[in-house]
């Protein structure tokens, strides 16, 4: 790719050079990783479940990502970047004391696998609340998983190099994930 | 039932999705649950830390700049003052007068005493390898010669008076031109001049204005 020429530097000198590399530098980056804005932004919303950290976070994540664009192979920018974003996140969870909460009590969830009569249940703003709930409700590393697979219609194997787990664990996580969600849903709208 | 099956059943309120709701909640997840899409302003605030990034690192390439200039600066200076100190032809000056002194405070003044250039010229003859311009100068009477040595080489020393001062004149070859230059150290005047391949100092406690009609007077002699 050509880098547009935004930003006018001196040309030929070592400085001149520098400068070009930076503003190319800059100008591919913001052509590659800002479009996935949104998707960096939804994914810290879900997994720190609050607007003002997902936007800090997200910010934090774009300059790590600016500083480690070297790195950057030309893969799949988005998935490159969520990585980042999903690092910043779990990082700053664990900072506060979230820690991942994906071990958490297997059996108390597991009792309420009860199948709700299907005709019962009314869709409706409620049930749209009720799955918002659920899904807030999941454990951070089903939930991270549920996201990436659902909202962001990630593989398996891009979801496994992002949370660096093994394609089984996400799909164990994801397969989890949705015995919750719907336990969870079941409970919400019964 | 598909998921987009569950999407249209939604819109119609249909109790039959709620079966795939419990089936496949995940679906619903992709279609219902919501997208968060950022905040206005929020790109604005990256692209703006970004350049900040991006100036982070050319503050510190200028702060380098600064400190290579700072560096070659006072490397300069210093060589300067080294230079000062050691220049050569300050150095010389130094010896110079230290000659002119000495002759006057010991019983060594004139090798040859004769106000007779006839005599004193001739005299250096195979004591030095070069032939000094001995020259007689109205005011400036001749007292005589002697040697001398300056940069590891024989110089000829010419006496003359005036009034109660004494002139030493020192000339010697000298492949560098320097000069003209004129100096007073310790209350002493000092001039010197190249020409014709020779260096020349002229040194005494004489002011200014007569030593240099002195100097004046040999020079176009």
């Amino acid at each position: 790719m050509t880098a547009s020429p935004l930003i006018a530097v001196p040309r030929g000198t070592r400085a001149g050079r520098t400068a070009m590399d930076a503003a190319r530098k800059r100008a591919f980056f913001e052509q590659t990783v800002i479009p996935h804005l949104n998707a960096a932004y939804n994914l810290a919303r879900w997994l720190t479940r609050n607007g003002d950290d997902a936007e800090d976070l997200v910010q934090e994540a774009y300059l790590r990502a600016f500083r480690s664009f070297d790195t950057f192979q030309g893969q799949d920018a988005r998935a490159w970047l969520l990585a980042v974003v999903r690092n910043t996140c779990f990082t700053f969870l664990r900072k506060r004391g979230d820690q991942p909460t994906a071990e958490f009590d297997e059996q108390i969830h597991s009792a309420a696998d009860t199948s709700p009569n299907a005709e019962s249940i009314l869709l409706n703003q409620a049930a749209l609340g009720s799955l918002h709930d659920c899904l807030e409700g999941l454990p951070l590393e089903f939930r991270e998983a549920i996201v990436l697979r659902e909202l962001e219609e990630l593989s398996y194997k891009e979801i496994s190099d992002i949370a660096r787990v093994p394609v089984g664990t996400v799909m164990s996580r994801i397969a989890r994930g949705r015995k919750r969600l719907q336990q969870c849903l079941a409970g919400a709208l019964r | 039932m598909n998921c987009e099956t569950a999407r249209r059943l939604m819109e119609t309120n249909d109790p039959a999705l709620a079966e795939h709701v419990l089936s496949c909640p995940s679906c619903m997840i992709g279609t219902h649950a919501r997208y968060y899409e950022a905040p206005p302003g929020l790109e604005r605030k990256i692209r703006q830390s970004l350049g900040h990034e991006q100036s982070a690192p050319s503050t510190w390439r200028w702060l380098t700049i600064a400190a290579s200039l700072l560096l070659g600066v006072s490397i300069t200076w210093n060589v300067a003052q080294l230079r000062s100190r050691v220049d050569p032809e300050q150095l010389l000056a130094d010896n110079v007068l230290s000659a002119h002194v000495r002759s006057l405070t010991g019983t060594h003044l004139l090798d040859v005493p004769s106000s007779d250039h006839h005599t004193v010229k001739p005299w250096f003859n195979g004591k030095v390898d070069f032939s000094p311009g001995v020259k007689d100068l109205e005011g400036f009477p001749l007292l005589g010669g002697r040697l001398e040595y300056f940069e590891g080489h024989p110089a000829a020393a010419l006496i003359y008076g005036r009034h109660n001062h004494i002139i030493n004149l020192f000339t010697w070859p000298s492949a560098a031109i320097t000069g003209p230059s004129k100096q007073t150290r310790n209350g002493y005047h000092l001039q010197h001049w190249f020409g014709d391949g020779m260096t020349f100092w002229a040194v005494s406690d004489l002011n200014e204005t007569e030593l240099s009609q002195f100097v004046s007077l040999y020079r176009h002699n």
